[in-house]
């Protein structure tokens, strides 16, 4: 009689096999039986062996590590819409106000308008003052994000390198956005947001090709970068700014320090 | 509030409702995290990352599918990247392979015990921790997927990345390398009762 091979009797126990001709193997031979009981027995005890349990409050434990993360996801997902939303807003604000502007001149250069530049001068000011809240609300959601981005490079391990591709993944979502908001914003001659997100878009991009980890220096190198150009400081004081609901002063001399 | 509940209100962005259903089951997860990565400090990531994921896609769980079981299959994908970003890891460095062992032996004796733990004692349990160790990572991702998750060996290659033929055989050598760590105790059991 041909005995079943080791392979089979493994088949067996896991059903993987014609479980007819091997019972009936397995009724008839005493060898065979006895080495497939080997196997359930030492498969049994792999089943018994002890799992690491958590106490009653590991739930509590994960949410509130998770909580964090799921927020983060929560804005990500709304900035990512509202980000369109808000650029395509920006966008016919700025028209809207730029035509409107045109007409405006156009109407107050009339003959008999001789205080015309009087009148239409605080409107249209008025009209960039709106453009610019507009901006820096939604560039304040947008560096918001930026900033954890940045932070988790920043803070990382360089002994352990770093796995990022969630940020990875992050940092493109954020290359994109970034562009539309550093165009606006210089369209609006608000120079200093654009510069701060002319300067974030190399970083950004460079983080999205990144893949999935950074070594141990690559990680070393990026963290020197973010810290030599003070991005994190740029990103806190405009994000306070727009969430004060602060105008920032429109000029074009852009430093860390007047940040 | 039911698991279908609380996943309808945790759609409709209520925080709360997605708290219920983190704290009804990390422990599960974690028990099939633990199992699949065999690190407890890989399964609290798992963990992590496993109810991360389900709350990305809670939009595409169907309601007529169990919750536990969806984020069961979500916990297990999340262990095979893990186990596969680790296998990576692990190429592109040569490690002391008997301090790693050691190392992960001691992560999972560091928990303190609970009653079923104690059904083995203390030998038997560190035989299979060490049996489980000596499985080379496919070896251990493919038995884990066949023996506790049921998983059938067509949706293992696949999983894997390998032949259906290479499957069974990963299997096969994995029970075979167990077989051969622990039947000298199964025999000594046997004897004891």
């Amino acid at each position: 009689m041909q005995h079943l091979t080791e392979e089979q009797l493994v088949s067996h126990y896991y059903h993987d096999d014609d479980a007819l001709d091997v019972e009936a193997h397995l009724g008839d031979c005493r060898d065979c039986t006895t080495q497939y009981e080997t196997i359930g027995r030492v498969l049994a005890l792999v089943t018994e062996a002890p799992v690491p349990d958590r106490g009653d409050d590991y739930g509590d434990q994960v949410w509130s590590r998770l909580r964090w993360k799921l927020g983060s996801q929560r804005r990500r997902r709304a900035t990512w819409i509202s980000g369109i939303a808000a650029a395509a807003a920006l966008t016919i604000a700025f028209f809207a106000g730029h035509f409107w502007r045109a007409a405006h001149e156009v109407t107050t250069t009339a003959p008999m308008t001789a205080s015309a530049p009087v009148v239409g001068a605080p409107t249209t000011v008025a009209n960039v003052d709106h453009n610019d809240k507009i901006l820096l609300l939604v560039v304040g959601d947008h560096l918001d994000n930026t900033e954890r981005v940045l932070l988790e490079f920043a803070n990382a391990d360089p002994g352990k390198g770093l796995q990022i591709e969630q940020e990875s993944r992050r940092a493109g979502e954020l290359v994109a956005a970034n562009r539309i908001y550093r165009q606006t914003a210089s369209k609006q001659g608000n120079e200093r947001i654009a510069s701060v997100l002319a300067d974030l878009e190399p970083v950004l991009i460079e983080i999205s090709h990144a893949g999935t980890n950074l070594s141990k220096d690559e990680l070393t190198e990026l963290q020197k970068r973010i810290e030599a150009k003070g991005f994190l400081f740029k990103v806190r004081v405009i994000s306070a700014q727009s969430s004060n609901g602060e105008k920032p002063p429109r000029n074009n001399n852009i430093n860390a320090d007047t940040l | 509030m039911t698991d279908l509940a609380a996943v309808s209100r945790a759609r409709g962005g209520d925080a709360d409702a997605f708290r219920d259903l983190v704290q009804r089951h990390s422990r599960t997860i974690f028990r099939v995290a633990c199992r699949m990565t065999g690190n407890e400090h890989d399964a609290d990531d798992v963990v992590q990352e496993t109810f991360l994921r389900a709350y990305r896609q809670i939009e595409k769980f169907e309601e007529r599918a169990n919750f536990g079981t969806w984020l069961h299959r979500i916990a297990v994908n999340c262990s095979l990247d893990l186990l596969r970003s680790r296998t990576r890891h692990e190429k592109n460095r040569i490690t002391d392979k008997d301090d790693e062992d050691g190392e992960m032996t001691r992560e999972f004796e560091s928990t303190d015990p609970q009653p079923d733990r104690l059904l083995l004692s203390a030998e038997l349990k560190q035989h299979v921790l060490e049996a489980l160790d000596r499985l080379s990572g496919n070896e251990r991702t493919a038995f884990m997927l066949r023996h506790f998750e049921g998983m059938p060996v067509e949706e293992i290659g696949r999983t894997l990345g390998i032949q259906v033929s290479a499957a069974k055989h990963t299997i096969f050598r994995a029970v075979r390398k167990l077989r051969e760590s622990l039947e000298p105790l199964v025999r000594k059991t046997q004897c004891n009762i």
